[in-house]
This record gives structure tokens, C-alpha cells and sequence, in this order.
């Protein structure tokens, strides 16, 4: 890139916002779009189950900040429609075509759907926008019937907890054996007795058989033949990659979008991405490919991917992050380091610290309220993960910025 | 105008909304010289940042989860 040129950054999530901040950082000076289907500023999305959806933060307190000028022209409420990398040209609604001479695919994740749901009642939601928050509000304000949540994973379990913390009777629909399953049986355990010491209830190892639609509630007849009452029901169930504009583009879409190490996209040119869409290997752990969905890799990956966009192909670094990520459940603070999903066994390492092992070699913690001593084992986890020396020998065209040495390392 | 000049060799004021802070130490991850997660379970930080720090002390304000901390003197360098 250089200057005078376009950067068009797809999705105004936090990745597109903080791969704009990254541009101007490294002192791009040309122009940057940034698109964003919601009509809103990025902002911080982890509110939503918490904070927005129990109404003790309002949409304008979780407006996220940048300390750059940002200097970008916003194109929010805007839907990209295609991608052509040949002409280098996003659609857009219209007919309108954009060009750029970089771009950045940041569209992130969609809530998937439940066959058999009624997604058309507004008291069926999902939890991913501002808007969804407010829409669960007005479902609870209607009547004093619990909710249901289906999904154990960490929206779902968020959001019973924020129900109890309103006071609400709540119930947790899900398949696996226990909540957070995919956390090990330590932390699932936790999760489980925490519920039942807020009297949440649990419905695990089960799924809908059918929804019973009446003027004031819903029925959830349950394949283990329990009949749960509902004000409203979220669906938590798990996020497919928002690529469906991306179909014909030439990039490959199976699960996300198919990068590279440097999270420059297979299949085009001057194309990097960023956020849960991307699917890279991380070769700090090895070359498979994977999707993270966690919030600080999408922060993470979108500076990366900016970064890499500026300093070309030749000149890109291997994205190569410890993932970490956080859930706060009533006062308990859940954490994680590493890429837990890998293990095939779980260890104790500690007092509320579990270990993640794959053949033998930790791949992952998980801390239960355990913030000190994450920190400790965050730092034996990048010490014996280390990233790979970058043997990358090409050097960027003239003119063209480096990515300088002031970039802050990860500190161990 | 002599006041702003001084403020931005010194580097940018930190501030951490205590109602939002919920102590996870990402912070500490980011920039170990400037916050600490104690021993007894409150954060500790420094209340201006050397202008060698600013982007430690920027790199903890964008990974806090509950984006809880706050630069002033940042913006225009």
C-alpha cells in the first residue's frame, strides 16, 4: 500500500475498528472505509449478555474508544453484498461499487439458527447485537415467566447468569453432559454447582422436541419429557462465519475464510482478514487452520492483519498469538490461555487451575477465578509454546512502512 | 499551553473506572509496569505513563474486557 490508496475494512466490529486503528498507527495516509452492517460505532460487544441485556450499561456506555484519529469514512448500516477480487470491487446495496487497492474482511460470526424455532416471534432472540439486548428486555417486560436459554456454551451460560442476577427465573437448555463442557469436567462441574447455588436451573443432555406457542408463553416440550415454561427464549447455539458475500469472490470458505499464516486470504491478492471469520494456522501450535472466536483475538488479529496488509505479502509476519479469553458468571471470573479445544485430557494444575494436555504437551489453562495465577501459568504457557522464530527474509518495497520495532510485544 | 506540553513529555494520565474493573489482569499481561493485580486482589497502577509506555499503557486500555481504563494526552501525538 501506498499512499493515496483505498483500504476498504469490511465489518465494523472490533476487529475492523482496531485494524483501522493499526493502519493509522503505522502511518497510512490514505483513504479507509470502514463498513458496517449495524447502524452503530463499533462497540463492545461482550456487553451484551451481561451488562446490556440486564440493563445496568445503556448502547451509548460500550461505544469503544480508539486514542488515534481515526480519520475513516463510515459506511454503517451498510450490508457489503459481493466481492470481486479480480476488478478489486466490494458490492454494495445499489449497485454500488467501491474499489480498493487493500481490503480486510472483518465480518465476524452469525448466530445460528434452531431448526424448529420460531424465529419470528420477538420473543425468540438471539444475543449478538445491541439491539438483540433490547429486544430480550422488552420479551422479560412482558410477563413474569422465567426465560430459557438454549446453548451451554459461554453466551448461554452468561446469560442465565444475568437472569439470576435480575432476579429472573431462568432455565439452561442444553446437549452436552454439563455446561462449559468443552472446558474440561473440572470447570463443568463448577459451572453446575455455581448455577444451582443461584438457583438457576439446568436441563443438560437434552434438547426441544417441540415448542408449544400460546398468546402469553411458550412451552418447550423437552426430548427428556420435561415441560419448561418461557416468557422469551434465547438461542445460544453457536455462531456460523458471515461469508455469504464472499461467495464467488475466489476465496476459499469452508469455516470462515481459508488464510494463511500472515492472515492474508488463499485465493487473492492485497486481501487480509481479521476476527472470528478468519480461519489461519497458528503456527505456534502447528498448520491446521483454525477459527478462534474469542474477543482479544479478533482485537489481536485485527492489528495483525493490518499490519500485514501495509508491510505486502513478501514482507508479512506469521500471526502467531497465545489466545486468551474471559467470561465473568455471577462474581466468578472464568479465563482461559492456550487453545483448550486441542486437548485430548485435562490435568489439575493448581487450585482452580486446570491444564490442557495434548499428547503429553500443555496446550491450554482455564482458570476458575483465579486472575494472579493465569497470569503466572499464561506466562509458563508461552514459555513452553513458544512462537516460532519468523524466518521471513523478504523485505518490502520501497516506500512502502514497515511495520516498525516499536510494535509492543506480547509480555511475558 | 505550557501545561499541555509538559503533560505530553510526560506521558498520558491512566485511569481505571473501578465500577467497571472487574480484575482479570489482562492488563498486567499487556503492561506489567504499569498495573499489578495484588495479592489481595486489587489493582495497583501507575497514574501517568512515561511517554516510552504509551503503547503498553494503550495495548492494556484496548485488551481490558471490560474496557475499564481510560488515557488522557493520547490523542494528537
Amino acid at each position: 500500500m501506498s499512499d493515496g490508496d483505498r483500504i476498504v475494512i469490511v465489518g465494523a466490529g472490533v476487529a475492523g475498528l482496531r485494524a483501522a486503528e493499526r493502519l493509522r498507527e503505522l502511518g497510512f495516509d490514505g483513504e479507509v472505509v470502514l463498513i458496517g452492517d449495524e447502524a452503530r460505532r463499533p462497540y463492545h460487544r461482550p456487553t451484551v449478555s451481561k451488562q446490556l441485556v440486564q440493563g445496568i450499561a445503556r448502547p451509548g456506555d460500550v461505544t469503544l474508544q480508539s486514542y488515534v484519529d481515526l480519520d475513516v469514512h463510515w459506511r454503517l448500516g451498510t450490508r457489503a453484498t459481493h466481492l470481486d477480487t479480480a476488478q478489486r470491487v466490494v458490492h454494495l446495496p445499489g449497485g454500488e461499487e467501491l474499489w480498493y487497492d487493500g481490503l480486510v474482511v472483518a465480518t465476524g460470526v452469525v448466530p445460528r439458527h434452531l431448526p424448529g424455532s420460531p424465529r419470528h416471534d420477538p420473543r425468540v432472540r438471539v444475543l449478538r447485537t445491541v439491539e438483540d439486548a433490547a429486544a430480550v428486555r422488552r420479551a422479560l417486560a412482558t410477563s413474569s415467566k422465567p426465560a430459557v436459554v438454549i446453548g451451554g456454551g459461554l453466551i448461554g451460560n452468561e446469560f442465565a447468569a444475568s437472569m439470576r442476577q435480575m432476579g429472573r427465573d431462568v432455565t439452561l437448555v442444553g446437549h452436552a453432559r454439563a455446561p462449559l463442557y468443552r472446558f474440561g469436567p473440572r470447570v463443568a462441574e463448577s459451572v453446575t454447582d455455581l448455577h444451582r447455588s443461584h438457583r438457576a436451573a439446568l436441563a443438560m443432555r437434552t434438547e426441544v422436541r417441540h415448542w408449544i406457542t400460546t398468546k402469553d408463553t411458550f412451552g418447550l416440550h423437552l426430548t427428556n419429557n420435561q415441560l419448561v415454561v418461557a416468557s422469551c427464549v434465547v438461542l445460544a447455539i453457536g455462531s456460523v462465519p458471515a461469508v455469504d458475500w464472499l461467495r464467488g469472490s475466489g476465496l476459499t470458505l469452508d469455516d470462515g475464510v481459508l488464510c494463511e499464516p500472515t492472515l492474508f486470504a488463499v485465493g487473492a491478492d492485497d486481501v487480509v482478514v481479521a476476527g472470528d471469520v478468519a480461519r489461519w494456522p497458528n503456527l505456534r501450535f502447528d498448520d491446521v487452520p483454525r477459527r478462534v472466536e474469542h474477543w482479544l483475538n479478533a482485537v489481536e488479529s485485527g492489528r495483525a492483519a493490518a499490519e500485514n496488509l501495509l508491510a505486502g505479502r513478501a514482507g508479512a509476519r506469521p500471526f502467531t498469538p497465545l489466545p486468551r479469553a474471559w467470561s465473568s458468571l455471577y462474581e466468578v471470573r472464568l479465563q482461559m490461555a492456550g487453545l483448550p479445544a486441542l486437548a485430548d485430557d485435562t490435568v489439575p494444575l493448581a487450585d482452580g487451575i486446570t491444564g490442557f494436555v495434548r499428547a503429553g504437551e500443555l496446550v491450554g489453562v482455564c482458570g476458575w477465578d483465579r486472575p494472579r495465577a493465569m497470569l503466572r501459568w499464561t506466562a509458563e504457557l508461552e514459555r513452553r509454546l513458544p512462537a516460532p522464530e519468523h524466518t521471513g527474509t523478504s523485505v518490502p518495497a520501497a516506500g512502502v512502512p514497515l511495520v516498525p520495532d516499536t510494535v509492543p510485544e506480547t509480555v511475558p | 499551553m505550557a501545561g499541555r506540553m509538559r503533560m505530553r513529555a510526560e506521558g498520558p494520565r491512566i485511569s481505571v473506572d473501578n465500577e467497571r474493573c472487574e480484575r482479570f489482569g489482562l492488563c498486567e499481561w499487556e503492561a506489567p509496569a504499569l498495573f499489578q493485580l495484588r495479592r489481595d486482589g486489587r489493582l495497583r497502577y501507575r497514574r501517568r505513563a512515561q511517554p516510552h509506555e504509551i503503547e503498553q499503557a494503550a495495548a492494556a486500555a484496548r485488551c481490558c474486557p471490560m474496557q475499564a481504563i481510560a488515557l488522557t494526552g493520547v490523542t494528537g501525538r
